[in-house]
């Protein structure tokens, strides 16, 4: 290696390294199992945030990134958009409506034309999603400036974003809570500084939301006990 | 001294700079528009309600404005236009036997009716990102509705507070603000349709007055009430005042 190639690498290293910190989070997935699960073929799942009447705070973004994450790939499962589930069965399902316990669904499906509808769906499932990302923390001070000869920033700055997440997966077949999914993420960031920001972004959502889909594809799909 | 060009060239730069500033100061002072383009509710899995019933609806729904100025930030104008009239049609469509509505001059007793119905709105507020120090857009609108006899008799002042909420990094300031605006209208249909019947006692209206006739579902199997709901239900035939929800 010549002596003229090290300033080229330096700066690279240097970012792989800053890189790889930054893309460092934590997380934990959890699963408690109420009961059998399992899916046939032409079954399906419906993803659903819990309603904001109750206080949840579930990004539409992430429900979405579920949903997709559930859907993908070989091993994917067939999922109902929300929207059409939710239209479908209206007004049962609205924010305001929707059950708040298996105990309710037994009442609900004997409605006229509900438990036709959701067959006519194809859902065997409706996974309930509660809860966020947060910051929890953040220090550092960065500043910029701009000026007719050119602008910069400098300085240093972080913070923590916390994800926390559960999925509680009920089966209108049975009408029983079938169990729950769990994922806490937890992420820093980093943004140094000097004339250009070098954002080392922590993706603490996304990552929750790849960690809790691929939990909940397990927990479905597993083989049902005789 | 500096030359004349250099100086005409900092005049410019000077008045280009002072352009910017001004525009950039009214763009902060704009307000939004948020218009509601006909939304619609989907047709509810409900039986209908055997009952002749009529809706009178008061000018206002036809052309509603609500202009709001955030202290310090935008001024917002949300038109419902005729929102409010198509939604309240489509939901006592779907849940009369026979629904018709009915001019502000007509006479309900010459119609041969057993209810009409008189909805209105007491109240609309909404709260953006940089007052509720969230991502959320909410919409709160409160309804009132009053239903009469064949004899024109009223026999319930019913208020309801729906609640619409919706995220901006979802679908922007505006349709944020639009969308909000229309799961609170959404709100408020499904719980006209869980609690009209137990709020009012409109089935009891029906000419026949049969033993027969199939109530409106009273309340979603173990359905966790909002917050306001349980204040409907005692204040169904009460006079109240129109207090905006905090």
């Amino acid at each position: 290696m010549s002596h003229a190639s090290k300033p080229i690498y330096r700066p690279v290293v240097l970012l792989a390294v800053a890189t790889l910190l930054g893309a460092c989070v934590t997380s934990r997935v959890e699963n408690v199992r109420e009961g059998d699960t399992g899916i046939a073929a032409g079954e399906g799942i419906v993803i659903m945030a819990k309603s904001y009447h109750l206080g949840n705070e579930t990004e539409a973004k992430f429900i979405d990134c579920v949903g997709d994450s559930i859907g993908r790939g070989r091993s994917g499962l067939r999922v109902v958009p929300h929207a059409e589930f939710v239209d479908a069965l209206f007004p049962w399902f609205e924010p305001r409506t929707a059950p708040a316990e298996t105990k309710g669904l037994p009442a609900l499906l004997a409605r006229p034309g509900v438990a036709e509808m959701i067959k006519e769906k194809g859902v065997r499932y409706v996974v309930w999603l509660d809860g966020d990302t947060d910051k929890v923390a953040g220090g550092g001070s960065l500043s910029c400036a701009a000026g007719p000869g050119g602008g910069g920033c400098f300085g240093f700055a972080w913070w923590q974003n916390d994800a926390n997440y559960e999925a509680s997966v009920w089966d209108l077949t049975g009408l029983e809570d079938a169990g729950t999914v769990s994922a806490d993420v937890s992420g820093t960031s980093f943004l140094p500084a000097i004339v250009v920001p070098i954002p080392l972004i922590a993706r603490t959502q996304s990552r929750a939301c790849t960690a809790l889909a691929d939990q909940l594809k397990l927990f479905i799909v597993a083989e049902e006990t005789a | 001294m500096l030359p004349l060009e250099t100086t005409d060239l900092k005049s410019r730069r000077l008045k280009t700079a002072i352009a910017f500033a001004v525009i950039f100061s009214l763009a902060g002072c704009a307000g939004s528009t948020v218009k509601l383009d006909n939304p619609t509710i989907p047709e509810p899995l409900i039986t209908k309600l055997p009952l002749k019933v009529a809706a009178r609806y008061p000018e206002v729904f036809d052309n509603y404005v609500h202009e709001e100025q955030v202290i310090g930030k935008e001024k917002w104008s949300i038109e419902l236009g005729r929102a409010n009239r198509l939604l309240f049609t489509q939901l006592f469509g779907s849940m009369f036997t026979d629904f018709q509505v009915i001019e502000n001059d007509a006479e309900a007793r010459d119609l041969g009716i057993d209810a009409l119905i008189e909805p209105s709105i007491d109240a609309f507020e909404f709260s953006v990102p940089s007052q509720s120090q969230t991502e959320d857009f909410a919409v709160w609108i409160r309804y009132r509705i009053k239903i009469f006899d064949r004899e024109g008799v009223q026999i319930a002042n019913w208020p309801i507070a729906a609640y619409g909420k919706s995220q901006t990094t979802t679908f922007g300031g505006d349709a944020a603000l639009q969308r909000a605006a229309i799961l609170a209208m959404r709100d408020a249909a499904a719980l006209i349709i869980l609690q009209m019947d137990k709020a009012t006692g409109i089935s009891k209206l029906s000419n026949a007055s049969n033993a027969n006739t199939p109530p409106l579902p009273e309340t979603a199997p173990d359905t966790e009430p909002a917050p306001d709901q349980m204040n409907l239900l005692t204040t169904a035939t009460k006079e109240t005042p129109d207090e905006p929800r905090q």
